[in-house]
């Protein structure tokens, strides 16, 4: 019982981080476009370098 | 031959738009985490009752404390930032005098929310938070997707009268709104004086299932998905496969709306009844939604890619 006294608070934690985490990767652009990064493979210039 | 999903960026997407979306998800997500969190919290609420020794069952009642605090600090965040949107509809709506759909939503958490607050405070009581992030999270999730389906047909009709189909929905929600409120008010007085216990229970039931997000999504998705169908075969479409399009996505757009009416109707009977916890109401109110969208995107694969004429695959 005494456990969950400091379990939960670090779950909270651990809750809050990920949170973090998961805002700043959609507000850096990560989700805007998914298909995105398979199509730029094929989109790159292989002509002469100028 | 681009391959378009409901959550492909629409073509010349603005700033506006783009963070729009950006916020839409950060809500629909951090609700995700948030519910996620508070219906573990929530187990040992629904183990009382099922205990034998009173040393147990003391102890189970610390651990509920404890529980229902944590989800309080969870579930807060959710109402405050991730509902804010429905705040803002609800806020907007009773200002012009309206009633639209953010307003039993609004109802709906608030019925839920606030008596929880006040079981959690007071230490007495059954508290709603899972069924609360729950119906935050699903309503998200809806209005996630009926966004991306607005964004992916915005400023382009590509030869196609919405009007008429989105008039009748939003006629059809009003109505439908307006009479969910009212029955919930009555089946909770009812419930009020044949056995208190239940009356909140209930009533918050009636006013999650009365949210007609399954309805706003119904004509957005499936427009979008014959934007999905156009974009896919570029210019290539004759006159016959365009008019088989247009039919084909009027009717996917009236069965989506009879669909989730129908089954609306089936549910409020059983939810008045007390027979449906709060919780699951939610959890149709997602799969209302989820087979709307699911519906709407059948128009992509009836459509079939390929040369063949489109004509056939729809008809």
């Amino acid at each position: 019982m005494d456990a969950l006294f400091l379990l939960l608070p670090i779950s909270l934690l651990f809750v809050v981080g990920i949170g973090a985490a998961f805002w700043w990767a959609i507000f850096s652009g990560q989700f805007d476009d998914t298909q995105d990064a398979a199509r730029a493979i094929l989109r790159d210039d292989d002509g002469p370098q100028s | 031959m681009p391959r378009v999903s409901l959550f492909s960026p629409p073509p010349g997407m603005t700033e506006g738009m783009r963070r729009a979306r950006r916020h839409m998800l950060a809500r629909t997500g951090l609700a995700w985490l948030g519910m996620m969190q508070i219906m573990m919290l929530a187990f040992p609420g629904y183990l009382r009752g099922g205990v034998r020794s009173a040393e147990a069952q003391t102890s189970l009642e610390q651990a509920i404390v404890l529980m229902n605090w944590t989800s309080l600090a969870l579930c807060a965040p959710v109402v405050l930032y991730c509902a804010w949107p429905v705040w803002r509809g609800a806020w907007r709506d009773l200002a012009r005098l309206r009633i639209g759909m953010d307003v039993p939503v609004a109802l709906g958490i608030l019925a839920a929310f606030i008596p929880s607050v006040h079981a959690t405070w007071t230490d007495a009581g059954e508290v709603y938070f899972d069924s609360v992030s729950m119906f935050v999270a699903f309503l998200l999730t809806a209005r996630y997707l009926e966004t991306c389906a607005r964004q992916a047909v915005s400023g382009q009709s590509g030869g196609f009268d919405e009007a008429p189909l989105l008039r009748s929905a939003d006629r059809l929600a009003f109505w439908f709104v307006v009479v969910q409120i009212l029955l919930a008010g009555l089946v909770g007085l009812y419930w009020l004086r044949a056995a208190p216990e239940h009356a909140l229970a209930v009533t918050v039931a009636l006013l999650v299932m009365s949210c007609p997000c399954a309805m706003s999504m119904s004509v957005p998705t499936a427009l979008s998905a014959r934007r999905a169908v156009q974009l896919r075969e570029g210019g290539a479409l004759g006159a016959e496969d365009a008019r088989a399009l247009d039919r084909a996505t009027v009717r996917i757009a009236r069965q989506n709306l009879h669909g989730s009416l129908a089954w609306h109707l089936l549910m409020t009977p059983l939810a008045a009844l007390g027979w449906v916890q709060p919780w699951l109401a939610a959890i149709t109110m997602l799969a209302s939604s989820l087979a709307v969208a699911a519906n709407a995107w059948r128009l992509t694969r009836m459509a079939g890619a390929g040369p063949a004429p489109l004509a056939q695959g729809i008809a």
